[in-house]
Formats: C-alpha cells, structure tokens, sequence
C-alpha cells in the first residue's frame, strides 16, 4: 500500500464522515470535491491517469453545477441544528467506518482478489457513508451527494474490474445527469422557499 | 445508400425531442410531432423488410443492425423490432392524451428521449450497459414526474434513490456473471452472482420491500405521466430480463429461482391487490394496481419453461392499453373533479357518464373481466401458476380479486347522488373529443378480449431475437 493510496484512503473516510454529519452545503460540496480527488487517486491504481482523469474532472463538474446553484439559492443560509443529530450521525458514521473495516478483507478475498484491498476499502467506504446519508436525510441536495458520493464508490470499485470507454462515457453522463437532477431540485426548493418569504411579506 | 438501425430509433427520437424543445408553447405543434414522430417509427419497425432494405422509388437504403460508439456497438436486432414497435406505440399514445394542461409541456419531448433511451438499453453490447441508459432514462423522467411548480415530494426522491442503487448491482453482476458459467451450480459464486442481480432488478421494478415510492410517486403526479411510465419502465425491464435467462444456462435451469419468481410474484399481486382494495386516492390505487401487474409479470416470468416469456409479452400490449384507457379517464375526470379521491368523484357518473365507464372498465380489463383484452391471458396464466403450485396460484387469484373490489367500491360511489336529498338527472357532459378515443379504445380492449391472439400477437415474435427461450 503506498503512501498516496493510503493518504487518498484516509481522505476518503474524513470527507465522508463531514458530508454525513454537517448539512451546510458549502462545507458538503467542498468534502465531496475533495472525495472526487481521493478517488481519483484510487482509480489510478488501475487505470492510466488520461482516463482516471475523466473521474476527477466529471466530479467536479457535478460538484461546481450544484455548488454554484446552492449559492444562488441560499446566499446567505447557514444549517443550524442541535449538536445531539450532529453527534449521532457522527456516531452512525463511526459504526459504517467498523463494519467495512470487518467486511472488507473478506470481501476483497472472495469477490474481488485482483483488486487492492485499499481500493475496496475506499469504494466500500464511500458507499456505506453515502447509503447512511441516504437513510438518515430526506433534503433534495444531500440526496445526490450522497448519490453522486455511492456513485464514485462504486466506480472506484469497477475501474479494478473492467476498463471500457463507453462505460466511462455513459458513467459521465450517469453523474452530470444526477447533479442536473439536484440542480433542478434545488432551484425549485429554493423557488419556493422565496416565494413564501415573498407571500410572508405581502401578508 | 447504407444507414444502421440505430440512427432510426435511437438518434433519430432524440433529434425530434431536442428540436420540439424549441417549440414547447406551441402544444399541437408539438403532439402532432411527437405523435407522427412515435407513430411513424412504430410502424416502420413493424412493416421493416427481413434484408433490412427500404426501397423508396428509385433510392434504396440499406441498412445495417449495429451502430459502432466508442468501441462498443448498439445493436438492434431484426428480431426485436416487435418490442422497439410497442414501445414507440404507447409513445405515440400518450403524446396524444399530452394536450391536457395539467400534462407539463416537457412531457412530449422527454417521453421522446426516454423511448430512445430504452430502445438503446435494448440493443447495446455488451448487453449489462443497458443499466447505464435505463438510469439515464430514469434521471431524464425526473423532470416530469415532479414539475418546477410543485414542491418536491420524498416519493420522487426515493424513486431516484432505488433506481440509481439498482445500477452499480446490475454493472457488478455483470462482471461477475463472466466467470460464473463455467462453476458448478453449487459453488456460493453462483448464488452470489444471482442475489446481487435479484437484487437489482427488484430495485428497479419496484419489487417488495422497494416499492415504497411507486404509491407515494403515483399519489403526488399527473396521473398520465406516472401511468406512462410505469406502463414504459417494467416493461422494457422485464424483457430485458429475458437476457439473462437466454444467455446463462445456470439461471435458465435453477428451478430455485422459478420458486423465488413466483413467490415473489403471488405476494407482489395479494400486495398489491389488498392495497389497491382499500384506498381512497385513485392515483395511489394505481400504483398498487401497478405493483400487482408486475406480480403478474413475474409469475409468467417463473414459468418461463413452460412458455411464460410468451404470456409474459402477450399481457404488455393490453396493460398498455387498459393503462392508456385508466390515465386518459382520470386525466379527464382530474378537470371536473375537485381531487382524485374516492369522496371527490361521488355522482360523477349522472354528469359524466362515459368517462366514468372508460374508468371503471380500464380498471376491470385490468384485472381481467371475462371478454375484456386481459381475461384471456390471465386465466391461462393463473391456471397454469395453480398447476404448477397450488398456493401460488391461490394467493394470485386472491390478490388478483383486490382490483376487482376496488373497482366495484368506486363504481358504487361514481353512481350513487353526490347530495341524497337532491335528486341528480342523469346526463351526458362530455365533449365529443373527450369521449371518442375513450369510445375506440374500450371498442379495441373487447376485440382484443374476444380474440386474443390477433392484433398484438406479433409481439411474441420479440422472442425470436432470445433463441434459448423459444
């Protein structure tokens, strides 16, 4: 295991465990950004960096369009919330991070043997945070993060199983498609969210 | 001249879709485009020559199956036209019911998109791509499901959720089905390999315990659009199944498997039935209507030794039908009633009479009224599952009443005076252009019931394209 992998690893397990406790968006798409890079790193264990690249650069794109848009809905909206939900997700992310821990070798010998194990530590990793995401939060824009975070984890995963350009080209467009879906979803929370200040206002 | 199939009915669709963007105000226009557009490209795969030759006066085009896209190659088949067909068909059906106003403009250019989409699902190589365009097919639907004006409901977002899991199982079981052929049936691989893939079409159909957001997605949009869709989405699902059993002789041969199929298939349809019995909101008793059908889907499916791929295709054209009859009545009736629920639409019928039997009857060819287009299919379905295992076959029929009593429930209601003390004439107030498909289609699903094997059946030649399950 080299430095680098570890590293990426290690990068991997502390954004997802941000992007599982904080709501805030602005700290959330900056995890997610820095999780694309993580990936990339684990991707190129099997891939050449040219077509690892298209991961990284396919992430951030996902990450800048619903960045941008969560910026001009909610300019200066902070997430409040008690320290108690903040504390127990922290808790259930520790809980993921075990669990994978114990599975992954495991997993590694008898699923996947000729793919590293921090490869299948990484994309378990990113998988399991983003399905506890996915069970504890019903907000539009965490849903694709966390979907857009399940979807890199897997691809961590597949690139040490099969290198295919237009599995490639149709996994872009999977993730650019599901950011569009969150961009859509969160100009229209953020549509009606303005409108009832609008109607407040009015009243 | 040569062309490849692909261009016609996966490029092409997409091209009409992206130019009726630009036109999206303009709602005939628009129909009339889609729907000559769907029309047009269904016909043309039923009527396409064997030698894959169009002669058109003195230009001759000749064309080849495969589209070749970054190294890889999207296929379409001779064989599988019947299907690509149908499902350009139910396109063009819809696009006509879309000039209703509480359709989304988007509807017709993305209905477009999502037929195209599908057909490349069909046809892609290596086949387990076609996760990649049914997701994106999924992701393009979104947009019409839940509109820019109305607030977006978890249903939808679980909906995208379960869709977007049911990916990375399909592209895994993919890899591992490579290496499984050749282990023997008892190696744990084997069983591995066929829970990861149960495990995503059961997500992708909506199969018990992941059917929550078909009711919640059904209850919050327009009704047409969630009946297209779940008239569109398992279909294409269910026959790109077929795949796997014509290609890996282990999953052809698990007489295990048969037993999950069908178990899981009776409980889909008691589920289902029992569910769609006692509600209240006929949007939400669709989606439980759904979830029974594709019970009924899978109990053909788990007789597929004794040639259940055929009932199985047989009942996609009259569900589409009933289903096109079902949404085109509640998108009418959506005008006059204050909601969709069983207390809103009291006395509806003394006003609206027709719509109100294209209602009710939808729903009973659904469930498979005797002259009515299913009651054909579904008998020799269910006494085929009771031949082969009584209790399946009980708990289908069971389940299968559910529909049955709902409907009974509602038609009592549409009938009975809205206010008891105030004597309601009975009368007819629909306009002609409301009535008359209604009138065509009911007329079709009573052909179709008296004779089964006419007009739709060349749908069952789609299994000619799967050679080890004929």
């Amino acid at each position: 295991m080299s430095i680098l992998s570890t590293l990426a690893f290690v990068l991997i397990v502390i954004t997802a465990m941000v992007i599982l406790i904080f709501r805030d968006w602005r700290i959330n798409t900056l995890a997610l950004a820095v999780q694309y890079l993580a990936a990339f790193a684990l991707v190129t264990l099997s891939w050449p960096l040219g077509m690892a690249v298209v991961k990284v650069i396919t992430g951030w794109m996902a990450t800048a369009a619903i960045a941008l848009t969560c910026l001009r809905q909610y300019p200066t909206e902070t997430a409040t919330e008690p320290n108690a939900s903040m504390f127990f997700r922290g808790l259930s992310g520790l809980l993921v991070i075990m669990v994978i821990f114990v599975i992954s070798p495991s997993l590694q010998e008898n699923l996947f043997p000729s793919i590293d194990l921090v490869i299948v530590q990484g994309g378990l990793m990113m998988i399991g945070m983003a399905l506890m995401q996915l069970g504890s939060s019903a907000e539009p824009y965490l849903t694709i993060i966390s979907l857009l975070s399940l979807m890199g984890g897997f691809e961590v995963i597949h690139a040490g199983l099969e290198r295919s350009t237009l599995l490639t080209g149709l996994l872009v467009i999977v993730n650019l498609g599901l950011a569009l879906v969150g961009v859509f979803f969160i100009i229209k929370s953020g549509d009606k969210e303005k409108q009832t200040l609008i109607e407040e206002e009015v009243k | 001249m040569s062309l490849s199939m692909p261009l016609l009915w996966v490029v092409l669709p997409f091209v009409v879709a992206a130019a009726s963007f630009a036109f999206l105000n303009k709602r005939i226009l628009g129909i009339v485009i889609t729907a000559i557009t769907a029309f047009g490209l269904s016909l043309l795969a039923i009527l396409f020559p064997e030698d894959l030759t169009l002669s058109i006066g003195p230009v001759q085009l000749v064309f080849t199956e495969s589209l070749a896209i970054l190294g890889r190659q999207i296929t379409i088949a001779y064989e599988i036209l019947p299907f690509i067909s149908f499902i350009f068909a139910v396109t063009g059906l819809w696009s006509l019911n879309s000039g209703t106003p509480s359709i989304p403009e988007i509807f017709r250019p993305i209905s477009l998109m999502i037929t195209a989409l599908l057909t490349a699902a069909m046809g892609v190589e290596p086949f387990l791509y076609a996760a990649l365009f049914i997701q994106a097919a999924v992701l393009v639907s979104v947009p019409i499901l839940s509109p820019v004006t109305k607030k977006t409901n978890p249903g939808i977002l679980r909906y995208l959720t379960l869709q977007t899991l049911a990916l990375p199982l399909i592209l895994l079981a993919g890899w591992l089905l490579t290496g499984v052929e050749t282990l023997p049936p008892d190696s744990p691989k084997v069983a591995q390999t066929t829970i990861v893939l149960g495990l995503g079409f059961a997500l992708w159909l909506g199969i018990f315990p992941f059917h929550t957001w078909v009711p919640m997605v059904g209850e919050d949009s327009q009704p047409a659009i969630m009946i297209y869709l779940m008239t569109l989405f398992p279909t294409t699902i269910l026959t790109f199944s077929l795949n796997f059993f014509d290609r890996y002789t282990f999953l052809r041969t698990s007489e295990n498997l048969y037993i999950i199929l069908g178990t899981m298939g009776a409980l889909m349809v008691i589920f289902g039935g029992v569910w769609t019995m006692f509600q209240d909101n006929l949007k939400r008793a669709f989606g439980f209507a759904a979830l029974a059908e594709t019970g009924f889907s899978l109990l053909a499916l788990s007789l597929l030794p004794q040639g259940g791929a055929r009932w199985m295709l047989m009942l996609f054209p009259v569900r589409a039908l009933g289903f096109w009859l079902w949404g085109y009545a509640l998108t009418q009736i959506e005008k006059y009633a204050d909601s969709l629920t069983i207390s809103s639409v009291i006395g509806l019928a003394r006003r609206y009479p027709l719509l109100s039997s294209g209602l009710i009857l939808a729903q009973l060819s659904i469930a498979g009224l005797p002259i009515l287009a299913a009651f054909p299919i579904k008998i020799n379905l269910l006494t085929a599952v009771a031949g082969t295992n009584q209790t399946i076959g009980t708990l289908a029929f069971i389940g299968n009443l559910g529909l049955f009593l709902f409907t009974l429930r509602l038609a009592a209601n549409l009938v009975s005076p809205k206010n008891k003390d105030v004597s309601h004439r009975w009368s007819i107030s629909e306009k002609r252009f409301e009535y008359i498909p209604l009138l065509i289609v009911i007329l079709l699903l009573v052909i179709l019931g008296l004779f089964p094997h006419t007009i739709f059946a060349k749908i069952t030649d789609t299994l000619t394209a799967f050679t080890q399950l004929q």
